[in-house]
């Protein structure tokens, strides 16, 4: 009888999650983890934060130490690539040119920056990896002037560490209002008045038409017809999934490659989780893809318990954070209508909930500084409660209070 | 983690405050701590998490579980050890609790 063995595709925190949860759930075949980044997986949060800032170093937010792989006897192999997979033959190849069977394979191939085309070069920044991090920082330390290209969250939190690094910094977004597609344009704009009040340049509604390097900088071109001279210039305007190992196997894609509610692809046996995973959510009834580090180690674990025998549909709530100077930003659950908050505390003083209220129900909160208001809320998404805008708004009432957690904490309170 | 017993006991609060499934912080020595009381077991660990020094006490206790609101780590409040994610633990202070529920704490 030959042992079984599972490939995992990908070296980031779901291929990671789901090493760990395969060896909890007593699985005790062979495990592959093929990535093609240098390191073993690590944490990418730190990489637009204190690592660029330099308050924190590799190590600190690698997801295990180098060692932890051979004690759980988990065969990793960093800096090769998975560049096929054989679907009835249930192997996959790697560019070294071996070919490795499965018995279970997850492909946690993450995303990768969306690129501007004609914006390269020495002084042009896409971030993603540790090495992108790296270069970036280093970059940093020499720049004084530095232009973000969109306004999203990597590109806020750039420019909160350039200008803690005392950069002047300029950022660009066509959009009227940064972060109002993820965030509304009342969130947004307090995000934009913080920024604006640490130096930033906000030039909305403008964006980068051309780049021309220039002896010792960069000459920008906006669409308005304004230049601008830098030094370094750093693109975040999103990403795209890495579906193409998946499709050219022929697995169902669709802005992600597609899976059920337990992870599965359309192939047998095979799973997709993390960044890349378009995933149908029972709750919400249809596919969502989100690009959030809770959400991709959730997931990663997830399909470990399905390899592992115990079917368990993944149907968490999505959670993220981004921290943006001394600011904690937190969110849960998915709003319905981003124009449409009922806000609990204080947009000018920086220390608020934003709620999306459908029907009495909570649809998803969206918190500045309150991040306990965050906790309370994932915590009864998705159980039953009735809750009004007066309720929410008002601060005497604890929002523990409004939400009954059993019917026992109700008859109780 | 947990720092030797020096013998250098301070009073840290009275059991009747610290219910049990709540948890508090405390200054001794200048040092900042959490106290945690777990159906009566008491526990004392440095007041900041490992991830990113934020306090624990503006987390949450659930009886068992404290967790920190920042990133959302959690750790078991009685062996101080990370369950999500699971390789980091909380420095502990040697504590115990006095026959007049005095509860003491030894910082150095
Ligand atoms: C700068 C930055 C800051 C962030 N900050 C936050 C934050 O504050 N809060 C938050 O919630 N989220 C944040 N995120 C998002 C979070 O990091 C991601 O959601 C998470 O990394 C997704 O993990 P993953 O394992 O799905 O994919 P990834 O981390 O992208 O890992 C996928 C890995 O697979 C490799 N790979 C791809 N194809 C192959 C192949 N064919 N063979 C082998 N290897 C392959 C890739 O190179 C990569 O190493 C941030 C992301 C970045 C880049
Ligand atoms: S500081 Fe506690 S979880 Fe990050």
């Amino acid at each position: 009888m030959s042992t079984r063995r599972h490939v995992l595709v990908g070296g980031g925190v779901a291929a990671a999650a789901t090493a760990t949860h395969l060896r909890k759930h007593g699985f005790d075949g062979e495990i592959v983890l093929v990535g093609d980044e240098p390191q073993p997986p690590y944490e990418r949060p730190p990489l637009s934060k204190d690592f660029l800032l330099g308050t924190t170093e590799f190590e600190e937010f690698q997801v295990r130490p180098p060692a932890w792989y051979d004690e759980q006897s988990v065969d990793l192999r960093v800096g090769i690539r998975v560049t096929a997979i054989d679907v009835p033959g249930r192997s996959v190849t790697l560019s070294t040119g071996e070919r490795l069977g499965y018995d279970g394979l997850v492909l946690a191939t993450g995303v990768r920056p969306r690129r501007l085309p004609g914006f390269d070069g020495d002084r042009v920044h896409y971030l993603r990896t540790a090495a992108d991090s790296q270069r970036l920082r280093a970059q940093l330390a020499e720049s004084e002037r530095v232009v973000v290209i969109g306004a999203g969250f990597i590109g806020c939190e750039v420019a909160a560490a350039a200008v803690g690094l005392g950069k002047q910094v300029t950022i660009f977004d066509p959009a009227p209002t940064p972060l109002a597609r993820v965030l509304g344009a009342t969130i947004g704009s307090v995000m934009t008045g913080i920024h604006r009040s640490r130096g930033v340049q906000i030039r909305a509604g403008e964006y980068i038409s051309e780049l021309r390097h220039t002896g010792d900088g960069m000459l920008l071109t906006s669409n308005l017809g304004h230049r601008v001279e830098c030094d370094l210039v750093v693109v975040g305007i999103g990403c795209e999934p890495n579906v193409e190992l998946a499709a050219e196997a022929g697995l169902a894609t669709d802005g992600g490659i597609v899976v059920d509610e337990y992870g599965r692809t359309s192939a047998p046996d095979i799973y997709a989780a993390g960044d890349v995973a378009a995933q149908y959510h029972p709750v919400y009834g249809r596919t969502i893809r989100v690009e959030h580090h809770d959400n991709a180690l959730r997931q990663g674990a997830n399909v470990a318990l399905n390899l592992t025998g115990s079917a368990e549909p993944f149907a968490e709530a999505h959670w993220f954070w981004s921290d943006q100077y001394e600011h904690s930003l937190q969110s849960v659950g998915r709003p319905a209508d981003l124009e449409d908050l009922v806000i609990r505390g204080s947009l000018e003083d920086h220390d608020f909930s934003a709620f999306s209220l459908v029907d009495g129900r909570i649809q998803a909160v969206i918190s500045l500084n309150r991040p306990r208001d965050v906790l309370e809320v994932r915590r009864m998404l998705f159980a039953p409660h009735e809750v009004t805008a007066e309720q929410l708004r008002d601060e005497s009432v604890p929002l523990k209070r409004l939400i009954p957690r059993s019917p026992w904490a109700t008859a109780r309170a | 983690m947990s720092s030797a017993i020096t013998g250098q006991w301070q009073e840290a609060m009275h059991l009747d405050d610290l219910w049990e499934g709540e948890m508090e912080g405390v200054e001794i020595d200048g040092k900042k701590v959490l106290l945690v009381n777990i159906d009566g077991e008491v526990r004392a660990y440095k007041n900041r998490c490992p991830h990113q020094a934020w306090a624990l006490d503006e987390g949450d206790f659930d009886g068992q579980t404290i967790t920190c609101v920042r990133h959302m780590w959690t750790f078991d409040a009685l062996s101080g050890k990370g369950t999500n994610p699971d390789n980091c633990e909380l420095i502990t202070y040697p504590c115990r609790v006095e026959e007049d529920g005095t509860i003491l704490v030894d910082v150095r």
